[in-house]
């Protein structure tokens, strides 16, 4: 047990006494990510920002722009008032791609008596161009409106009954957390990943590279000690890389949706600690995942080669959790290691009901796993074959 | 007496991977690169084991120090089986060679303690301990400073500190003089004799006849991985022969048979 904190501690120090690696993976993760899901948000919005709708309109009855501007954000509403006579010009604008939609109501629209010739209305724009149609979906939705109401206040009152249509009130933290158990469960996992990548080869498959592995080997210190305090103190210090870039994430929530409510703050200290000890159990996994494969390899070249590939494969899985509502019930999935993670990750995210079996069957599991992966990577050690290789 | 190391008929073979094969010249998957090999050090000796590149020297030192193990044979370190209780042989023994690297990041007095705490030495005894080593090998004034910016001399005075940080009754030392300049040679060389005097058992490998000459109370000749001879140092000077035309003698004969 002393060794292990022995390890432990070097490990540690290893890594946080060495300002770059603390940049590296404390710091950056989580101000990259805060920064680029920040530029991207912001890049999104601006683009999903309609431009100004140009609407020009003869003769416009005063119930039909009461009617439009109800609806219409009228900071981006540019509509003008015009005579017949500039039909011409505003045609010409509307083919080259420079105006939206010309109206023109004919003359005596609201005196109309049900009797004689309808009055008209005249509609131009240009399908071709995309900011136009849209304008016109819109606006000729408004005149189908208007015309309904005209022809209530025509006839009197035909309808039968009065509509009240009522919903549920609408939960912000539901919507707010499934969007959430869409991204967040690939992307921790990721992180997860990337924090254990960046220091998990270079303990052991750098260390067995340059040769200090061996003077520890020399020690009268059990393998199986050297394998649990390296597994440890490369889980807490991914750990720590994986809250750092979870936080970045979170922090620039808001900034990617652009959407009131989605933050941390829908979730509670409960639902936090959760995700805290199922993230602890996963990184174990990982960790010790990576661990095997960098003692395997002959040197940090080669580790890095082969844990992409389970880096890819963890992607895969992660990417699971964006094509289903809601996660998975079948609690067997559950001792699927990562599959496990991302679908506990989605139960907390959406607050299902049956979040903590799922969260005691994935944390046993991962539990046995890293136990397994620890045995492997002590019977590893002893091998002159791997710890030696040339 | 008896022997506090005990080596008996130890065979080392490896595998030779393709590259290896190219490397050595040869199509033979196999490198037996310890052969039948047998010998014993004793308490307040320093044993030499001398032989050209490639003889086996710190692959048989290797396998004294539990590194790796031999494939065939056994080898006892005061009284523990090398393969049966690999822990109880390491807590005896401090192994010094050039494959054995001390972490760049970390600084000599830094890694002291942590290879300290590793063998269960008492914090004071460890302090007192260091402090002695230290001031001996001139590492005081680089004590703090990082092992990867050290001179490779630096580096490998704070190896033999470090080796030694469980004194330990055993030292085997694989070439002890490689890279370092003639008065710090003097110090490893003195040190050794020392540790000989309290009654330390030493084993040192190396192709260099001064040294031998020097510190070897006995040697054993090694040529391709088989111990062809060995010799009471006392004794050559006794009888006036000249260890270097004895070595060339050994090698001539060898090839003769190959
Ligand atoms: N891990 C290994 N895999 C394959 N061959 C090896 C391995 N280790 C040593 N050898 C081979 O075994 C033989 C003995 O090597 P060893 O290092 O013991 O020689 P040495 O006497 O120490 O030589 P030197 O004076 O050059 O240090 C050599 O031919 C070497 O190539
Ligand atoms: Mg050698």
């Amino acid at each position: 047990m002393k060794n292990i904190l022995t390890i432990f501690k070097k490990e540690w120090d290893r890594v946080i006494k060495d300002k770059r690696l603390v940049m590296s993976v404390m710091i950056l993760p989580g101000l990259m990510i805060f920064l680029i899901y920040s530029f991207i948000g912001n890049a999104t919005t601006s683009m999903m920002q309609p431009d100004d709708a140009n609407v020009a309109i003869v003769n416009a009855p005063q119930s039909f722009i009461n009617l439009y501007e109800s609806v219409e954000d009228l900071e981006i509403l540019n509509t003008v008032f015009v005579e017949e006579s500039s039909e011409e010009l505003y045609v010409g604008r509307i083919d080259e791609g420079n105006w939206d939609v010309w109206i023109v109501f004919d003359d005596d629209f609201e005196t109309y008596d049900g009797t004689g010739d309808k009055p008209g209305v005249r509609v131009y724009f240009n399908p071709n161009n995309s900011q136009s149609q849209s304008v016109y979906n819109r606006f000729s939705g408004y005149l189908y409106q208007y015309q309904n109401a005209l022809s209530l206040a025509l006839y009197g009152d035909t309808t039968y009954f009065a509509m009240d249509i009522d919903n549920t009130e609408i939960n912000q933290d539901i919507i707010a957390g499934r969007m959430f158990s869409m991204i967040l469960p690939m992307l921790v996992i990721m992180f997860l990943f990337s924090g254990a990548m960046s220091i998990g080869p270079e303990s052991i498959a750098g260390e067995k590279e340059r040769g200090t592995i061996a003077t520890l080997l020399i020690t009268p210190v059990k393998r199986t000690e050297i394998a649990i305090g390296k597994v440890f103190s490369l889980s807490v210090l991914s750990l720590i890389s994986t809250i750092s870039s979870f936080i970045g994430i979170i922090a620039s929530f808001p900034k990617l949706f652009e959407m009131e409510g989605i933050d941390s703050s829908i979730y509670g200290v409960g639902d936090y600690v959760m995700l805290l000890l199922l993230l602890f159990s996963t990184v174990f996994v990982i960790v010790g995942m990576i661990s095997i494969l960098s003692a395997y390899a002959k040197n940090l070249k080669e580790a890095g080669t082969l844990i992409v590939f389970v880096y890819i494969a963890t992607i895969l899985v992660g990417v699971t959790s964006m094509f289903s509502e809601s996660a998975d019930s079948r609690f067997v999935m559950y001792l699927i290691p990562i599959y496990n993670s991302v679908q506990t990750m989605k139960a907390i995210f959406t607050f299902e009901t049956g979040v903590l079996t799922y969260l005691l069957v994935s944390i046993g599991a991962n539990i046995v796993y890293a136990g397994i992966l620890i045995f492997i990577l002590n019977k590893m050690f002893q091998s002159e074959r791997i710890m030696f290789a040339k | 007496m008896d022997p506090m190391i005990h080596v008996d008929d130890i065979t080392k073979t490896f595998r030779l991977s393709r590259k290896q094969q190219k490397i050595e010249h040869t199509s033979d998957r196999i490198k037996v690169a310890v052969n039948h090999l047998s010998f014993s050090a004793y308490p307040g000796e320093i044993y030499g084991l001398l032989g050209p590149n490639g003889a086996g020297k710190t692959t048989c030192l290797r396998c004294i120090s539990t590194l790796i193990q031999p494939d065939s044979g056994s080898i006892t370190v005061h009284g523990h089986s090398v393969q049966d209780d690999p822990d109880a042989v390491r807590k005896e023994i401090g192994f010094l060679t050039s494959d054995l690297k001390l972490e760049d990041f970390f600084t000599p007095n830094y890694l002291f303690d942590y290879f300290s705490r590793l063998h269960g030495v008492d914090p004071e005894v460890s302090q007192a301990r260091k402090k002695s080593l230290f001031s001996r090998f001139g590492i005081d004034k680089f004590a703090e400073v990082k092992v990867g910016e050290l001179s490779t001399g630096m580096r490998q005075k704070a190896q033999i500190a470090i080796s030694l940080v469980h004194d330990p009754k055993v030292i085997v030392f694989d070439e002890p003089t490689n890279g370092l300049d003639v008065l710090t040679a003097k110090v490893v060389t003195d040190y050794l004799k020392e540790l000989r005097d309290e009654g330390k058992t030493i084993i040192v490998s190396t192709h260099i006849f001064s040294l031998v000459e020097k510190i070897c109370d006995r040697v054993g000749i090694i040529l391709n991985g088989t111990l062809k001879k060995t010799l009471l140092l006392g004794d050559l000077v006794k009888n006036e022969e000249d260890l270097e035309n004895l070595f060339f003698d050994l090698v001539q004969e060898e090839a003769g048979e190959a």
